[in-house]
């Protein structure tokens, strides 16, 4: 297996630097939540009234704060609620407990009456279908586009495309969002321009792969044009570079047809940076996602975030909060491992 | 016939500042079996002429105009699929720098085996074994253990090594090396230059050799051309040129080469810069730098002609036969007087 | 007699190699010079000769204090100067200078010629303005460039000018010591007898002292009055030119010497190279004893891989490191014995780097 091999060559390495990798991920994710939680208090905001209720009396709200434990020390606050996360708790397999996995609790909402975990639960499939739908549909723009420019330089279609790109890049997200919703939404109604429908679950009244890609085309476009707009001015830049390579010489020296050269020799080494960037960009790439799902009105964790933070629902902002950085981390990792598979370079030495 | 035979070769690049005349007017044959020299400075022209003869040059803002014949065919005027099956096939070529002339993603068994699979149907089991073989020609200890290794686990040496083994793969007629020593060590030099020789006997190749070291040309060379801002200056077999030199370009480079063999108070030197290809002097190209310069140098370019009494022996300057068996006689004797 | 300018003595350089997951602790190091001794005398020229990897560009860095040495002691002008602090190696430096390879990558693109060559005048706070540019433009002249062009940015010149150039910064505040590393061997022939010839006359105006690094044995003939030949890390040879080159003691200096071509068809095509097997191997992990004994065709096993040679004296000022010296040379084939059977030529991988 290849994934085995990775670890297996180079005597060790790449397992050390997975280590560290995870290593400095748990880091990351306490400063991260650290940072968020006393954030979250330095904000003046008018918690009590907001948990007991607005016209309630001081002595409700003091019970209120109580309840939830917001008149302890900010440190034990944010203890406790790690201990929550992170608690060991065996799992059995029969009866048998045969490994321990973090309790993974992230709380319960200050205003509504849920569990985090399940507004979590119930948002983060929006958000992924948008995420991982646009970055497919950007890579499905910026690919052809970059390699087409790159292979006529200064031509009429280099220079259209170079022009999308510019604008791409320019235009706000947003403005994008409401002017592609206004022509293909409201003028030509060929798409819907809000709600979201299950992939799954078609119970109540939408549902199904179709229905779920039919409502996602516009949200998809607006996430994707301006990571398409960059990503194509990337690979152009990286297919231009790489066809100046030595060794692209060498392979048509070696009598390759053009697309052999292209294929096996060009693309190959141009795209690797593509994977290091798409690994860099996803977190940039969810805080787009806030955009979209507010503009297409997508019950995703951008909208729950915004929403969370409009009420001052703590538990609600940590678990958007934990949930985003242990994506990104995770993603990360997967990215890394991905490119070490592809580049030798990286994976014996 | 000859294996190879240039005429009037000319290679022109269009720039945003002009016609750059990188090649202008090249001629010469390679014999089969045999080797020749190319030598001059940067800009000279003498990797491109291979490289427009290889059809290499990128078609955009090219101009290109004569003939390479090549057991009889023009490649220049030939379809790219034909050019094609030719380069790697019937005219291989191996570049100054094997760090980056091989391609890092892929391991040197699967670049050997394109070359091969490029030009023969045969399965990818024979094509490796042929793979194989070749490194095992080429002094790669343990083939078949390092076939699937990445180039990058390789030392500079070895990587020109498998940069031959391709090039020989497809048993080429021809083998271009564009300084193929230029980028290493002096040992490694010396292995790689006894390897291209032992090769050339074994497969019976004829060679180009593209160089700036008249060391390697010395050696390795039975004909040298000596090119000079895109046009020959002298062109003879190896003996001649260097025991007769008839171009005061040539005894420029002579002169100005420190040896190993040879005490020399001071080098002779050229003075100036090599000029520019986009707007080269009037006349004889050579002329702003030449010690000898004519009025009529600075006029008319002369043509590459042979010299008198020796028909092998040619060469492009005005200056009278008389005053140039002097020089190069007096050139001669200060080497041999000075060597050890 | 001309006194020593610089003392060179047992200088080591190691980079340390380090493995850890957050805690990086070190497991090895390369040692890229590994114990060199020698002195330069003053007007005199030191050649560096070895291949890539033997230390000499690091060695050049260490004597310049661009590097901090390992071990061992630097003594300039009859000053320590292996431990001086930034602040009291200042005044040092106007008294040697560096000339690089690369004439492209070594000067600022964003800089006039004036500016480059008068930089160093300017730290050292040495005359005005108007000075300084009197002193620049003299400098330009001297190394053969046109003055006027004094305002000029390094991308208007060609190779061999940008190398003027960078002898003229190494030239400007009358440095005692100039280290050359590789200056001629970016350039063509043509320009590099040039340059040469220029480094030679500014020699014997100026009474400097160059050690000049290259990896162009000829060059290195040519240009210098000793010679010091160097294989990972470690001096195998130091002579005088005309005895290093016709005496060659060391059978790696007897491998260079042979391996280079020679431009004279009769001459070149009759030499017998000794054609050394293999890679250089990884300083990271040096074979032991003679660091040379892997490749030596005159290899003796049971002493040279066991008892490192010392640098045995040869009269004159000769002095190698090698138990079997070479009697004569040129020395015939047959009188190299071939490694010994089931001693595989050594093989540098990369991976073993790593």
């Amino acid at each position: 297996m290849a994934l085995y091999k990775l670890f297996v060559h180079g005597g060790g390495a790449m397992l050390r630097y997975l280590i560290r990798r995870v290593l400095w991920a748990i880091v990351l994710f306490v400063v991260v939540t650290l940072v968020t939680y006393v954030i979250f208090f330095l904000v003046p905001n008018d918690l009590a009234a907001k948990v007991a209720g607005q016209g309630s009396s001081q002595q409700q709200r003091a019970r209120a704060i109580h309840r939830l434990g917001l008149d302890r020390p900010v440190y034990v606050q944010y203890a406790k609620f790690m201990w929550l996360l992170i608690k060991p708790v065996p799992v059995h397999i029969g009866s048998v407990p045969v490994f321990i996995r973090p309790n993974g609790n992230l709380g319960y909402s200050f205003v509504r009456a849920s569990s985090v975990n399940s507004l979590v639960k119930s948002a983060a499939p929006v958000t992924a279908s948008l995420v991982f739908g646009g970055v497919i549909v950007w890579l499905l723009m910026a690919l052809p586009i970059g390699i087409l420019s790159a292979l006529r330089p200064r031509s009429l279609l280099d220079r259209t495309s170079m022009t999308f790109v510019l604008i791409g890049i320019s235009a706000h997200p947003i403005w994008i969002g409401l002017i592609f919703a206004y022509i293909f939404g409201f003028k030509l109604g060929w798409f819907p321009i809000s709600n979201y429908c299950d992939f799954f679950n078609s119970a109540g009244g939408c549902g199904g792969p179709a229905q779920w890609a039919y409502h996602m085309v516009l949200p998809w476009l607006t996430y994707a044009i301006l990571f398409a707009a960059l990503y194509a001015r990337m690979v152009r830049a990286n297919v231009m570079e790489a066809m100046t390579e030595d060794y692209v010489r060498t392979a048509r020296a070696k009598g390759a047809p053009e697309s052999r050269v292209l294929r096996s020799h060009v693309l190959r080494n141009a795209l690797l940076p593509v994977v290091t960037m798409l690994g860099m960009d996803i977190g940039i790439g969810l805080g787009g996602a806030i955009f979209t799902e507010t503009i297409y009105n997508l019950p995703g964790l951008g909208k729950l975030l915004l929403r969370a933070i409009g009420e001052t629902d703590l538990p609600i902002v940590m678990g958007v909060v934990v949930f985003a950085t242990f994506a990104i981390i995770v993603f990360n990792l997967l990215i890394d491992l991905l490119y070490a598979w592809i580049d030798p370079r990286i994976r014996l030495s | 016939m000859a294996l190879l035979e240039v005429n009037d070769l000319k290679t022109y690049f269009q720039t945003d500042d002009g016609i750059v005349k990188a090649v202008d007017g090249v001629s010469f044959s390679v014999e089969k079996g045999k080797t020749l020299g190319i030598v001059g400075e940067s800009g000279s022209g003498k990797s491109v002429t291979c490289l427009t003869i290889m059809g290499l040059n990128s078609k955009k803002n090219t101009i290109t105009s004569g003939e390479a014949l090549f057991n009889g065919e023009n490649l220049l005027t030939a379809g790219s699929r034909r050019l094609r099956e030719i380069r790697g096939n019937d005219i291989a070529m191996i570049f100054q720098d094997p760090m980056t002339s091989l391609n890092p993603v892929h391991s040197i068994g699967a670049q050997l085996v394109e070359a091969v699979q490029l030009h023969r149907d045969v399965s990818k089991k024979v094509a490796r074994a042929r793979a194989v073989e070749l490194l095992k020609a080429v002094g790669i200890p343990r083939a078949e253990r390092r076939v699937d290794d990445y180039p990058h686990q390789f030392s500079g040496g070895m990587r020109q090594r498998v940069m031959i083994a391709m090039a020989l793969v497809n048993d080429p007629d021809l083998l271009i090396a564009d300084e193929p020593t230029t980028a290493l060590d002096v040992t490694t030099q010396a292995q790689i230059m006894n390897l291209i020789k032992r090769l050339q006997d074994d497969f019976g190749s004829a060679i180009i050799v593209i160089t700036h070291d008249l060391g390697v040309v010395a050696e390795a060379a039975d004909d040298v051309l000596v090119m000079y801002a895109a046009e020959v200056a002298e062109q003879a077999p190896v003996e001649k040129l260097f025991n007769r030199p008839f171009h005061p370009y040539t005894w420029g480079l002579l002169g100005s080469l420190p040896r190993l063999d040879i005490e020399v108070e001071r080098l002779v030197q050229i003075p100036g810069q090599p000029p520019s290809l986009l707007r080269p002097p009037s006349g004889c190209r050579f002329h702003p730098r030449c010690p000898y310069v004519m009025d009529k140098c600075k006029q008319v370019d002369p043509p590459l002609v042979a010299i008198s009494d020796d028909s092998d022996h040619l060469q492009a300057c005005h200056l009278d036969e008389e005053t140039k068996d002097r020089e190069a006689k007096k050139l001669l004797e200060s080497t041999m007087a000075q060597a050890s | 007699m001309a006194e020593d300018l610089l003392v060179v003595e047992d200088v080591k350089k190691h980079f340390p190699v380090t493995r850890g997951i957050i805690f990086q602790k070190q497991v090895g190091a390369v040692k890229a010079v590994d114990g060199v001794s020698f002195t330069v005398k003053s007007g005199e020229t030191l050649g560096i000769v070895g291949e890539s990897g033997c230390g000499k560009s690091t060695l050049a860095r260490c004597i310049m204090r661009l590097f901090d040495t390992t071990d061992g002691k630097i003594v300039f002008d009859g000053r320590d100067i292996t431990k001086l602090s930034r602040a009291n190696m200042r005044p040092i430096r106007r008294e040697m200078m560096m000339i690089f390879q690369d004439p492209y990558a070594s000067l600022n693109p964003r800089k006039r010629v004036g500016q480059i060559v008068g930089e160093a005048l300017e730290v050292h706070k040495l005359g005005t303005a108007s000075e300084t540019k009197r002193r620049v433009q003299e400098l330009l002249e001297v190394v053969g460039l046109n003055p006027e062009h004094y305002n000029r940015f390094p991308h208007e010149f060609s190779g061999g000018q940008r190398q003027r150039i960078g002898v003229a910064r190494a030239l400007a505040i009358n440095p005692k010591l100039i280290v050359c590393d590789e200056p001629v061997s970016a350039l063509d022939v043509s320009v590099q007898a040039q340059i040469l010839n220029l480094l030679e006359d500014l020699q014997q105006d100026f009474g400097l002292t160059y050690i000049f690094i290259a990896h162009d044995l000829n060059v290195v003939r040519h240009i210098s009055d000793r010679v010091l030949v160097m294989y990972l890390g470690k001096v195998v040879e130091l002579a005088p030119k005309a005895e290093l080159y016709d005496q060659p003691k060391h059978p790696y200096t007897g491998a260079l010497l042979s391996a280079v071509p020679i431009a004279d068809p009769e001459r070149g095509r009759a030499r017998q190279p000794i054609v050394l097997e293999g890679d250089v191997p990884s300083p990271l992990n040096p074979p032991s004893a003679c660091n040379f004994h892997p490749r030596c065709p005159r290899f003796q096993a049971g002493h040279c891989d066991v008892v490192d040679p010392p640098l045995y004296p040869f009269g004159d000022g000769h002095i190698a490191a090698c138990h079997y010296p070479l009697e004569r040379w040129p020395l015939a084939a047959d009188e190299f014995r071939k490694p010994a059977a089931g001693h595989p030529p050594a093989e540098t991988e990369t991976s073993a780097v790593s």
